[in-house]
């Protein structure tokens, strides 16, 4: 019944990168940076905005994923 | 619409699918009971968060990219952006719900305010009717796939009343109940429900991306040739184009949506469920940051391109949220087609479950428990064992909430796409949000500023956008909308206080965030909590803080008659079962007083299972009559919270006292010390100012009462008389010299001296004393030592007292020497006598003011005690040291005693570096 006594907060470095990886995300998430990707031509057949939006987001996955594997 | 497959296959399918999910989450309940919990994977704990991801995602999705481009986006990039903030926010909400034993998302405001169980109906009631829309929207998705499916095949032999959404909701019902409103401890996990949602997760991905590769790459022979395709059609190429997702008035919707989105995530009762609740681990999020957006990501990967190839395939002869399962159909596939219908059944039956469970636990808690304890107490009191009671609540509660859905979406279903009548649903929970987040970081956030905000934003909402679905769909008048009510111009739901020509959901996002967090932050600053309400906000806000579950040290007085460990046994037993009440309590004497840390322990149990301000009450109600008021009791309750949260800050600021009172104490020593020093002193210095004076006196007297005096006499007497006078002279002149070496009054003129210099001047002045006294006084001084840095004066009042107590305590035909050498840096000046010496024990305090060597009683002292503490002082003051030690042996062959008092003085020239000399 006790409380669990773990770990404390997660490192603050990974904090910190996390907290910074928002960031960037929430501004290259945003209409205007998107909207960059909005010109003629594809990418392999796909329209430019198509894949740039998936770029970008799954590159802010993969950041994601790192900063929790390297501390 | 092209042929369908026959409704009875479906049906059956349907329902086996469904059958599995049954025998996936009873397994899982099973292995739960066996110790082995699928659930504790961080994998089943991403994709149990993908629960989010329901019809709107799986049909909706594509509708609103046929007509919106990317524009369909935003809803899951706004969770993607929470997930990152994970590290931070969420964990600290799994922390503190671990250690409530929170229960839902009502459970949790409520306990963050004060216990508030106003605020937890609030959010309960806002969070049904909110979400009565979306479990709506789920219905009327399975619905009309099903119609897709079969070419409407059931609806025309049935009743209206039977149709495939009622068909739903009831089997939905049932596998709610049964699975998740089964156990009565609401805080506990459950592990069938959890892991039949992850497989559904599964399955819908699995599906999606499974049509996604048939279309693209079985009907269009790949991306290349789908988008060409598309490009050729101006009214396609739009789509793919930034202006109508991204400019204009759309990048005010997409960052709405994303702002809704984010919000929905955390507040969704669902989700919260999910995510709060269900979570064994807190480590469970460090992977599901990745993997849940990575989710999303592949979900929607095939969305816009299904979309482009159902526009071209059917024009607008097909809703477009329905591509999905209508695209399979035209090209043959029909099992795909049954797949895909399968899994939007998946995300349709997991967001009904996980919601109708998670809604139902906050009705129950928050909402009919509370009022049934304050109202209808007895019907409680009465059943032995109220759990089946509370177990019937929450089951009633889940069928109403699906009647609700069911209601809505046979009222207004058919006047909205799919993703719109979601994102109403996103605009309710979302004013949970200012409440939620500033709770957790702002410890001024207070109840009634919580209350106001959450039912301000949910007015607005209800006003702006539940409202206006109303009149949409004919129930209310259509000119609602068109000129507001009763005409009013300023009060259109959809441009209210005229604000023109926004998206209706920008719209009211901004009028009900402004209500809301003006409302929160407003009443906060300007209201006055009490102590248990702040106490809960310092439990929130310094979750992290290693001490905040602290138990408080000892119990007050006043508790002595509050409970008794049998009472809280009792009413731990009816809510939890005997055995719970047995381990909690195991080893206590049933009469013996409860003490805070058991009511606390009560508290918490019983807050895990029917909500914290439930548990409460029924602990209020628990006491035995008479010996304590009910509220008394839940004061105390209150009380000891709030020495929890406090009992922090007093150990930090011990810590700080014990610290200053260390340096205090020490302090007070010293001061102690220095005044008996003083003390000594006075007595010391009258004492031996007495003595001279009293001779001095006497012998005045003798000479003034008695001129008949012989001469001789008289001549003595006078004689004495100044010396006396001399002496006391010196001894002033001492204690005055002493004063002011001790307060650094004194003026030193410290320059380079010639050593040889003074100790001649020394031994001239007290030559004369050595002579009178018969005392042989040689001087060993070589030549040309090098000057020493100090105050020649001074020095020379060493030289001369050590010189004079060396002719003091030297017997009659004895010898002294005086004799410097060099001495490293130093030199080293010293009187060697060959006196009594002194002993050994007496070395160190020679040098203390007032303190002579040998018995104080055994003969007068022949000095004022003075005069080597004025030389130590002087000595230390110069740089040097002083000391006395035995006399070399030799100058004294016969007694082969005798002292050395030596000092050093440093060299001028040492203060210079060494190397510029050699």
């Amino acid at each position: 019944m006790s409380a669990p006594a773990r770990d404390e907060q997660p490192a603050p470095r990974r904090r910190e990168r996390m907290a910074g990886l928002f960031l960037l995300a929430a501004v290259l998430f945003s209409p205007p940076l998107l909207g960059l990707f909005g010109v003629e031509g594809t990418v392999l057949g796909v329209p430019a905005l198509y894949a740039g939006v998936f770029g970008v987001w799954a590159v802010v996955i993969l950041l994601a994923a790192l900063a929790g594997r390297t501390r | 619409m092209e042929v369908g497959l026959d409704w009875g296959t479906v049906l059956v399918a349907a329902l086996a699918y469904l059958s599995a999910l049954f025998a996936i989450a009873h397994w899982a309940d099973r292995r739960q009971a066996a110790g082995r919990s699928v659930i504790a994977s961080p994998t089943v704990f991403a994709l149990s968060l993908a629960v989010y991801c329901t019809t709107w995602t799986f049909y909706g999705s594509v509708g609103r990219a046929a007509t919106l481009g990317i524009g369909f986006l935003p809803v899951y990039l706004g969770p993607t952006l929470l997930m990152l903030l994970a590290p931070l926010l969420l964990r600290k909400i799994l922390r503190i719900a671990k250690a409530q034993r929170i229960t839902s998302i009502a459970d949790f405001l409520s306990r963050r305010y004060g216990h508030s169980p106003l605020l937890g109906g609030l959010v309960a009631l806002t969070a049904t009717i909110g979400v009565t829309p979306y479990i709506a929207l789920q219905l009327k998705a399975v619905a009309v796939s099903f119609d897709a499916l079969t070419g409407g095949g059931l609806e025309t032999t049935h009743a209206l009343f039977l149709d495939q959404g009622f068909l739903i909701a009831a089997v939905m019902a049932l596998f709610a109940i049964v699975f998740g409103a089964r156990q009565i401890d609401a805080a506990e996990h459950h592990p069938g429900m959890v892991a039949a949602i992850a497989l559904e997760s599964l399955v819908k991905l699995v599906a999606f991306l499974a049509v996604g590769i048939f279309v693209v790459w079985g009907l269009h022979g790949g991306l290349d040739s789908l988008f060409a395709a598309a490009t050729a059609r101006p009214d396609l190429a739009r789509l793919f184009g930034g202006d109508i997702a991204l400019e204009g008035a759309a990048s005010g919707v997409w960052v709405t949506t994303t702002i809704l989105s984010a919000a929905a995530m955390l507040c969704l009762p669902r989700q919260f469920q999910v995510m709060v609740i269900e979570s064994v681990d807190e480590r469970q999020l460090d992977r599901a940051v990745w993997l849940f957006p990575l989710y999303l990501l592949l979900i929607n990967l095939f969305v816009l391109p299904v979309a482009l190839s159902g526009l071209l395939t059917f024009g607008g002869r097909v809703d477009p949220d329905l591509f999905v399962v209508a695209l399979p159909l035209h090209g043959g596939a029909e099992w795909l087609a049954l797949l895909a219908f399968l899994g939007g059944l998946s995300a349709a039956a997991g967001m009904i479950v996980v919601e109708t469970v998670a809604l139902s636990t906050m009705l129950c808690n928050d909402l009919v428990v509370p009022v049934l304890l304050r109202f209808r107490p007895a019907a409680l009191a009465r059943s032995a064992d109220p759990a089946p009671l509370l177990l019937m609540v929450r089951r009633v509660a889940i069928v109403a909430i699906l009647l609700f859905g069911y209601g809505y979406y046979r009222l207004a279903g058919s006047a909205y796409a799919l993703v719109s009548i979601g994102l109403i649903s996103f605009a309710a929970v979302a004013q949970f949000a200012p409440a939620l987040i500033g709770g957790l970081y702002w410890r001024g956030a207070t109840r009634r500023g919580a209350v106001a905000g959450v039912a301000a934003g949910a007015l607005v909402w209800a006003y702006t956008l539940l409202l206006p679905s109303f009149a949409r769909s004919g129930w209310l008048p259509a000119s609602f909308i068109a000129d507001g009510p009763w005409s009013i111009a300023a009060l259109r739901p959809y441009a209210l206080f005229g604000l023109e020509s926004w998206d209706p959901l920008a719209h009211a996002l901004f009028w009900s965030a402004l209500a809301n967090i003006g409302a929160y932050v407003g009443l906060s600053l300007f209201d006055r909590p009490d102590a248990a309400e702040r106490a809960q906000a310092a439990a929130f806000v310094d979750v992290f803080e290693p001490t905040s579950a602290a138990m408080p040290p000892t119990s007050p007085a006043d508790w002595r008659n509050a409970a008794s460990v049998g009472d809280l046994a009792r009413v731990v037993a009816r809510f939890l079962g005997p055995q719970r009440a047995e381990q909690a309590f195991a080893g206590a004497d049933p009469d013996e007083p409860a003490g805070p840390e058991r009511l606390r322990l009560a508290e918490r149990l019983l807050a895990g299972a029917i909500g914290g301000a439930s548990a409460r009450v029924a602990l209020a109600s628990s006491v035995s009559a008479g010996a304590v008021e009910a509220a008394e009791l839940l004061r105390m309750l209150d009380e000891t919270s709030d020495v929890i949260a406090h009992s922090r800050q007093l150990e930090m600021k011990t810590a700080e006292l014990e610290r200053a009172t260390d340096a205090l104490r020490a302090a007070n020593d010293r001061l102690t010390e220095l005044d008996r020093l003083k003390d000594d002193f006075l007595s010391t210095v009258t004492h031996e100012l007495r003595t001279p004076l009293t001779s001095i006196r006497a012998l005045s007297e003798i000479l003034h009462d008695d001129p008949d005096l012989e001469a001789e006499q008289r001549q003595e007497f006078l004689a004495v008389i100044i010396k006396e006078s001399e002496r006391l002279t010196r001894l002033i002149n001492q204690v005055l010299d002493m004063a002011k070496i001790e307060a650094g009054a004194l003026d030193w003129r410290i320059e380079a001296i010639d050593p040889a210099l003074l100790l001649t001047q020394a031994v001239a002045a007290t030559e004369a004393l050595f002579l009178e006294r018969g005392i042989a006084l040689s001087v060993d001084i070589p030549g040309n030592l090098p000057p020493v840095r100090g105050d020649e004066d001074r020095v020379i009042q060493v030289v001369v007292n050590l010189l004079s107590n060396a002719a003091k305590f030297t017997p009659t035909g004895g010898r002294t020497r005086l004799e410097a050498k060099l001495d490293g840096d130093t030199l080293r000046i010293a009187v060697i006598d060959s006196g009594p010496g002194v002993a050994r024990k007496d070395r160190n305090i020679v040098f203390e003011r007032f303190r002579q060597a040998g018995d104080i009683l055994t003969g007068k002292p022949a000095g004022t005690g003075l005069g080597l503490a004025i030389a130590k002082r002087i000595v230390e003051h110069l740089g040097g040291r002083i000391g006395v030690e035995d006399a070399p042996a030799g100058l004294d062959a016969e007694s082969g005693k005798g002292a050395t008092f030596w000092f050093t003085l440093p060299l001028a020239e040492a203060q210079a570096p060494q190397g510029a000399a050699g």
